[in-house]
């Protein structure tokens, strides 16, 4: 009864011309691997500017990772997952969840380091931050199988699925 | 491109000799770095009004801080380019795309190839030479001043970043248009059912 009331849904099964989720993941992938990245170097070569420049990018990291999860949601909904996506993507969906809990705890708790002492970085957030990176690489290992092993938003797969061939 | 040449390779249904391709996962890091570090050169200019902000929200924040950010980011996203152009360029090499499709830009997909290619190393030009302005300023010209970057040098940033939005969608044209490397599409295309191979 409410269908009327939905925006139409082109090709690709989306309200709006492109998928927006792998965009907005550009800004939590990019800054939790450059963020590990530079507390690792400024570990290493004692340079505390290189803290503050992975403080900042944790910072854009978790406020990204929260608008990633909404269109996440919304393109999963609308993706047509066939039988043989289903786990990858109830996989994807739980670890993604996940991590807005982890990177922002992460951040959290940087942000108290920072606020005693921002010149130091003790040695277990490092191993927390590698970690992390080691779940993101998975995550976007997952996603990466859900467009270019799936193909889901794709439009020959959402013509298929449409057409009931999948 | 060279089919016969291709079939000499042992290749996935994917057209290419690994499960996933490599230049989309690049493109994570070109972009994220690129555009937050223009971001915080923003951030750094306008400090002034964030100020009381960050203080509302009791977050320490320097305005030198804000362009080590820009500055090391910058530099970071010219570093993974090459890389990303590279990897681009060699699973462009093995692309492999249905010739009557066009795509919502009106473009059949050697166009989109072929532009998607240009954009790409004028991008990387772009970035590196923006990498190399940025670092003049930070270290040349306005080393003693208190607002490191020119007003030129951000709105150029943001030139490139809508410059960098058109050739993301003709590349995500490629992927979801295309389908180029897309192992249910190359499957379905093969007249293969996904559902029952790809479990």
């Amino acid at each position: 009864m409410f269908d009327n009331l939905l925006p139409p849904l082109n090709e690709h099964n989306l309200p709006y011309p492109d998928t927006i989720h792998p965009i907005v993941v550009h800004f939590v992938i990019a800054m939790v691997l450059f963020a590990f990245f530079c507390d690792v170097l400024g570990y290493f070569s004692r340079n505390s500017k290189l803290y503050e420049v992975s403080w900042w990018n944790m910072f854009v990291a978790t406020v990204s990772i929260f608008i990633a999860i909404i269109f996440g949601q919304i393109e999963a909904g609308l993706a047509i997952a066939y039988d043989a996506v289903e786990p990858v993507l109830n996989l994807h969906t739980i670890i993604g969840w996940s991590l807005s809990g982890i990177i922002a705890a992460l951040t959290g708790w940087r942000y108290v380091i920072r606020s005693k002492n921002p010149e130091t970085l003790p040695m277990s957030y490092l191993g927390m931050g590698a970690i992390l990176t080691g779940i993101v690489f998975f995550q976007v290992y997952l996603g990466d199988k859900l467009v270019w092993v799936y193909g889901l938003h794709t439009t020959e797969i959402v013509q298929a699925a449409k057409e009931g061939l999948l | 491109m060279y089919s016969d040449l291709i079939h000499q390779l042992d290749l996935g249904a994917n057209g290419l000799p690994y499960s996933i391709p490599i230049h989309p996962n690049l493109v994570h890091l070109t972009l994220g770095l690129f555009i937050i570090g223009i971001a915080f050169d923003i951030v750094g200019v306008f400090f002034t009004f964030e100020r009381p902000i960050f203080k509302y929200l009791a977050i320490p924040a320097t305005r030198s801080n804000f362009f080590d950010v820009g500055w090391y980011n910058m530099v970071a996203a010219s570093i993974i380019t090459f890389f990303t152009v590279a990897a681009g360029f060699y699973e462009m090499l093995l692309m492999d795309a249905p010739s009557e499709v066009k795509s919502a830009w009106n473009f059949t997909a050697i166009d989109t190839m072929i532009w998607h290619g240009i954009g790409g190393v004028l991008l990387l030009a772009l970035i590196v030479g923006m990498t190399v302005w940025r670092g003049f300023q930070r270290y040349v010209w306005r080393s003693d001043r208190s607002r490191q970057v020119q007003w030129w040098y951000l709105l150029a940033g943001l030139v490139i970043m809508f410059v960098m939005y058109i050739h993301g969608t003709l590349g995500a044209q490629l992927a979801a248009e295309f389908g180029a490397h897309n192992t249910a599409g190359h499957l379905l295309r093969l007249g293969e059912d996904p559902n029952v191979l790809l479990r």
